[in-house]
């Protein structure tokens, strides 16, 4: 079983591969982090906005006079005022996506209608956020309340009161069917089908640190400067100049360190635009920061979605195909939703042979917080299809693990393509489920569940097995677009270090140590003597910036080629001061050195002097020690793994204990086994939440009902257990990089893996599980010992 | 999420804190610990006009013995109740009960006092006072003190008997009868957080039988409740399973718990039950009740 | 009686005086100023971190007189004159604490932002009892929360600081 100093690869170059210790830590330890919440400028205002208490309303009236003349208020802006200055964008992930999709039509701050509660209304700009508070309290809005549509069925429903109105119904698309193989054949040669509806309730990121903002406009200048926790600083960028209306050349965009994210703080939000507005308005800094209630009611939710399955098998558990029916519940105003359906049906099939699939979807646009990204944004296809092999296992009466490993796909044989078509190669799904199997003793297991159950104690066991495009599957015959290429900038300072410049913005994932390891090595340098700079748009390279569990594979990549790239001009420099041949010549610990001792070593810093000074090298050289490299992620590969959960149920409480929760995964080559295993276990703690503890939950009247940390329940330290990890031995698919993505996964495959494993305890009460959230009294409810 | 505006004064005399509630009613809020009064502020679900920190009050946190009676000043912090080896000796229910407020953190400024006055239908403390028939001492400036029963204290819905000038100054604990066993278990989604259902009980054994049983529940009523009918039937009975389960039946006949996001009515009225008996059974091995007869039947899962 | 008849009004300036990571600071507050605010806002140590402002995350825990409060729910008038412990003031003359270098060792946060609070409160409790078992541990942070890790690198790190700082300790 591995820890972190003991991983089971040979250890590439000195630092890549070694639980190196992250250069983040010694300012976070030590309370010198700079969150947005920490900037500090001269004449820097508050704001704080008036929010909708009613999921659907029309706005009659927003009387601002008295919160105008309150102490401290420098600025009231309502909906109409706004719209003058800003445009309404599309959210965090750009437009609601996706072809044939007509987009709403809203503004920053409501001017005519609140669709969800926690709706911006009206923004105050005080001395404090005290002031600012207050002074909201002040702005009378009178609301007509229209009926709220909180269900996608409701919303699907041809007579529910439309959302917006230019879109006349509340289905943002579909239906849409997409065939794979010939659906009706497999059907018809199937021994029997098995149907499950199967649900995936509505949860949310909550990273600790909420969304904020400080803009600051110089009205001499025209320039907008901004401090932003975000996910991604060039698209903060983007966004502001557009819905600004102000020229690109003059917004820029800078972030810290970063409080979390997990999908949630990519673009710039309604509220931040918003806030940038203000700024621009009154020529003064403005800052916005989040508060919990904010975060919870509005900042975005995820993961609702509805399924309706038919899976097609025979008698001995092979799955030929299935039959999918989706709804997404999206929320109010866009999100990510519509992009999803594309990826969830693409990744349904999993590591599985199948033969076929037919695959609808629906997008329902309801009364309540948008639809985000949440690590894994896909997840429901995993927890689908995992939950329902063993819906299959428990119909056919066989052992889940045996129906898993008959129909995974092996390495190296048919088919090499999932049925949706990408490539399997490199999948290792077979080897994690067999040494999962291993690892937890199966057999000695069901003896202790047997004796456990006559005792009254329920245990049960549960796995989940996945794969993630991380980056995923490289067609060669493609070519990647300019956007999906990882751009990075290193260069060689003339103080002998390396500064690698990348437009990943870390918030959490510790890049300021990985690619400095990763550029140690390829270059040549001590780790210490390398600098990664993120988040500022003056410096960092083009790219979307931190998500989709791309890092790894995409910058990881990006830094080993480039670092090789400087080396050889960095050598080429050299040679020509101590008059040797390139090819000669190492980079050993900052000096370059021939292999040979005869020729004499020279140091980094004179490289650098010289090649800045030029005089003493010839004429044609390039001398330019910086080189830009972009990335189109080599050969590519799934991430993946099996996990695999013990619990034990209080049948009379509906407490679930995780008596054990272990890991298999494969991730290629690690560049930070210890980052590595950070990302796993905190996916992990996600997925265990939200089966067991996290709902955003709505009432009939579409109010949120948990807007606060008493009500919206995370995991803590008692909740979580110890999470044991086992790494796979890599496949190489590609010459050099071999790092594969692991943000996402514990996330994706955590909550089919608890629930397969509290349907197991269950099993004795003939309890049949399709929901993925478990509450305990939920679980009565299932058991029986209590009325629905 | 900050405070709205309000005055504030931390008088150095009860007298002086006396005063002011006299002089501003329902417009003045007592601040003790702040571990809840503080939220409410922030969330603006709190307006009060003055608030009065007693926190500078000399003498209000004293941890005394009288007679075998544990007296505790209102303003004694939880975190220090926890680790008073007096309110060990002398109230092992509350010491039980202590571990189950909140967290570390929240203990160290909490207050018992304050714990008690705010009277949230969930909290630990009540269900303590109302199991161990303890006594509250009220103080105005208008009518100087008077004694309450734990039984009389508790009204509804955050709702005590304190009048709007008077102040929770003491809380007092009887001694424990020899022979009896005490347990605090509650049920709540995770570690610390408020239960939504919580159970004080105790069980005094003699010559093997119940001699007396008290059982106070939070989380299935607007205050927290003794389980009256219960408690009777246990009188004089042998302390075996079935008892304990039917005492839990009797806990909770003609209840309608309320409902939340993380519990139903009827999820708290069967954990109740459970938590009834699980209980009953903890506190009469520790009044001395032999196991084997206890778990005679099936085995108990706790 | 109204207010000002009683010499009260709801924006009076306190002034506040205690001490910070042993220096002396003092500030004037309005009442309703958390100390959390205070210390962030009047003192500039934004070490300490605003998570969820209704004391159920944990990230503003600092020492009060040697106890563990959450900054957000206090007062910065309740403090006066006490003696109050931040993030910064636990690496002494740009030294790491043993727990902050054992934290740094195991890889114990991601991003860092509850780290203030989980280090506030871990000082505390080995103050209070400095040989806990693993499961004490998780039981005294249950009242911080981490989004990032699963906890397991944050108690794994306090168990190697109990350890490190027990080294006759062989069991």
């Amino acid at each position: 079983m591995s820890d972190s100093k003991s991983g089971v690869f040979p250890v590439a170059g000195r630092f890549t591969g070694s639980p190196v210790r992250r250069s983040e830590d010694p300012r976070l330890l030590t309370g010198r982090g700079m969150y947005v919440d920490d900037i500090r400028l001269p004449g820097m205002l508050h704001a704080a906005f008036v929010r909708s208490p009613m999921a659907h309303a029309v706005v009659l009236r927003v009387d601002t006079k008295a919160a105008r003349s309150a102490p401290g208020v420098r600025a009231v802006f309502d909906g109409q005022e706004m719209a003058q200055l800003a445009k309404a964008g599309g959210g965090p992930l750009g437009d609601m996506g996706g072809e044939g999709v007509e987009s709403p039509i809203f503004t920053v701050l409501a001017t005519d209608r609140v669709r969800m509660m926690g709706d911006p209304v009206a923004l105050v700009v005080a001395d404090s956020r005290y002031l600012a508070e207050d002074a909201c309290e002040l702005i009378q809005v009178e609301y007509q309340e229209l009926p709220a549509v909180t269900s996608a069925e409701q919303a699907l429903d041809p007579r529910s009161t439309p959302i917006f109105a230019n879109l006349g119904s509340n289905v943002l698309q579909g239906p849409t069917t997409e065939r794979f193989g010939d659906v009706e054949a497999v059907f018809a040669s199937a021994d029997r089908v098995v149907t499950a509806s199967l649900t995936q309730h509505r949860h949310q990121n909550v990273p600790m640190e909420g969304r904020g903002i400080v803009a600051s406009f110089d009205p001499a200048t025209g320039e907008l400067r901004v401090n932003a926790s975000t996910q991604g600083v060039h698209g903060v960028r983007e966004a502001l100049a557009a819905q600004l209306d102000i020229p690109l050349e003059k917004v820029h965009v800078r972030a810290g360190d970063i409080g979390g994210s997990f999908g949630l703080k990519f673009g710039v939000s309604r509220e931040e635009v918003a806030v940038a507005a203000a700024s621009l308005k009154l020529g003064l800094p403005v800052r916005w920061i989040e508060d919990r209630n904010e975060n919870l009611t509005v900042s975005g939710q995820a993961r609702e979605e509805s399924f309706e399955v038919e899976a097609a098998i025979t008698k001995d558990g092979d799955i030929l195909g299935l039959k999918v029916k989706m709804v997404i519940d999206a929320g109010a105003y866009p999100g990510v939703a519509p992009m999803l359906v594309g990826t969830i049906r693409q990744m349904i099939p999993g590591p599985y042979r199948m033969e076929a699939l037919s695959f609808t979807a629906t997008v329902a646009i309801t009364n309540k917080a948008s639809y985000v990204a949440y690590r894994g944004p896909w997840a429901s296809e995993t927890w689908v299809r995992e939950r329902l092999i063993d819906l299959i296992s428990a119909e056919l009466g066989r052992d889940p693990m045996q129906i898993r490993l008959r129909n995974v796909a092996v390495r190296g044989e048919p088919p090499l393509r999932m049925v949706t078509g990408p490539s399997l190669a490199g999948i290792t799904a077979q080897e994690s489920l067999q040494r999962a199997a291993a690892l937890i003793d199966l057999d000695s297991f069901r003896e202790r569940q047997e004796l456990a159950r006559q005792e009254g104690r329920y245990l049960g066991v549960g796995f989940g097995t996945f794969i993630e495009p991380a980056p995923g599957p490289r067609d060669p015959d493609e070519t990647p677009s300019e956007e999906e290429m990882e751009q990075l900038r290193m260069r060689l300072e003339l103080d002998g270090t390396v500064t690698v410049f990348t437009s990943q913005m870390p918030h959490g994932q510790s890049h300021q140590t990985t690619l400095a390891q990763v550029a140690a090595d390829h270059f040549g340098i001590p780790f210490s003597q390398v600098k990664v700079v993120v988040g500022d748009t003056d410096m960092v390279p083009m790219g979307f910036g931190t998500g989709g569990s791309r890092s790894a594979t995409m910058a990881g990549g990006a830094t080993l080629h480039a670092a090789r790239a400087l080396r050889a001009k960095v050598l080429e420099v050299a040679a020509q001061l101590i008059d040797t041949g390139p090819e000669t010549l190492n980079i050993i610990g900052g000096m370059v050195a021939a292999e040979k001792a005869s020729t004499r070593s020279i140091t980094l810093v004179e490289v650098a002097a010289a090649a800045a000074a030029g005089d003493r090298l010839p004429p044609g050289i390039d001398r330019e020690l910086e080189v830009n490299f972009a990335f189109d992620g080599g050969a590519g590969g799934w991430s993946g793994g099996t996990h695999c959960a013990v619990v034990e149920v209080d049948v009379e409480t509906g407490l679930v204990r995780v008596e054990r929760y272990l890991v298999v995964e494969d991730c290629g080559e690690m560049i930070n086994p210890a980052i590595v295993e950070g990302q796993v276990r905190g996916g992990v703690a996600q997925g265990i939440g939200a089966v067991l503890l996290e709902r955003s939950a709505y009432g009939e009247d579409g109010q949120f009902l948990s807007g606060s940390l008493m009500d919206y329940l995370l995991p803590t330290a008692t909740d979580v257990p110890q999470i044991e990890i086992e790494h796979l031995e890599t496949v190489r698919l590609d010459a050099d990089v071999n790092f594969r993505g692991v943000g996402e996964g514990g996330m994706i495959v955590a909550p089919p893996t608890l629930g397969n494993a509290i349907a197991d305890a269950l099993a004795p009460f003939g309890v049949r599980i399709t929901e993925q959230h478990l509450p305990p009294a939920r679980l009565l409810e299932l058991i029986g010992t209590m009325d629905a | 999420m900050k405070p709205p505006a309000f005055a504030y004064r931390a008088p150095e005399s009860l007298q002086e804190a006396l005063s002011l509630l006299a002089d501003h009613g329902d417009e003045a809020k007592v601040l003790a610990g702040g571990q809840s009064l503080i939220p409410l502020l922030s969330l603006r679900l709190a307006r009060p006009t003055v608030l009065v920190d007693l926190a500078r009050i000399p003498g209000m946190a004293s941890i005394s013995e009288s007679d075998g009676w544990l007296v505790m000043g209102s303003m004694v912090r939880e975190g220090h109740a926890e680790r008073a080896p007096l309110v060990g000796r002398l109230a092992p229910l509350l010491s039980a009960a202590l571990p189950f407020i909140g967290h570390p953190a929240i203990r160290s400024r909490g207050t018992v006092g304050g714990s008690l006055a705010h009277a949230d239908p969930a909290a630990e403390l009540p269900a303590v006072a109302l199991a161990t028939d303890a006594q509250l001492v009220a103080t105005s400036a208008a009518r100087g003190k008077r004694t309450l029963p734990a039984a009389d204290f508790f009204r509804g819905f955050f709702e005590t008997a304190l009048e709007t000038d008077e102040i929770l100054t003491e809380i007092r604990l009887p001694p424990l009868s020899e022979g009896t066993g005490v347990c605090f278990q509650e049920v709540a989604r995770r570690h610390g957080d408020f239960a939504m259902v919580g159970l004080a009980a105790s069980v005094r054994l003699a010559n093997g039988t119940i001699a007396d049983a008290h059982l106070a529940l939070t989380g299935v009523a607007p205050q927290p409740i003794r389980a009256s009918e219960a408690e009777l039937a246990l009188i004089g009975a042998s302390p075996t399973k079935a008892v304990f389960e039917e005492a839990g039946q009797l806990a909770t006949r003609g209840l309608t718990p309320p409902s939340d996001l993380h519990g139903s009515s009827g999820y708290r009225t069967v954990v109740a039950q459970v938590l009834v008996r699980r209980a009953l059974r903890v506190a009469a091995l520790k009044a001395g009740a032999d196991y084997e007869e206890l778990d005679s039947g099936r085995g108990d899962l706790r | 009686m109204s207010l000002s008849a009683k010499g009260l009004s709801t924006d009076e300036i306190f002034q506040v005086e205690l001490t910070v990571n042993g220096e002396r600071r003092e500030g004037a507050v309005e009442a309703r100023k958390t100390l959390a605010d205070f210390l962030r806002e009047d003192l500039a140590l934004t070490g300490t971190h605003l998570g969820c402002e209704h004391g159920v995350c944990g990230a503003c825990t600092v020492l009060v007189d040697g106890e563990p409060a959450r900054s957000c729910l206090m007062l910065a008038v309740q403090a006066r004159g006490s003696a109050v412990l931040t993030i910064e003031g636990l690496a002494q003359k740009g030294e790491l604490s043993s727990l902050q270098q054992s934290m740094w060792d195991n890889h114990s946060f991601q991003c860092g932002f509850c780290t203030p609070g989980f280090l506030m409160q871990i000082t505390a409790l080995l103050e209070q009892s400095p040989n806990p078992t693993e499961g004490e541990v998780r039981e005294a942070l249950s009242g911080n929360i981490c989004r990032c890790t699963g906890y397991q690198s944050i108690v794994k790190g306090v168990m190697a600081a109990i350890a490190s700082s027990n080294p006759k300790d062989v069991s």
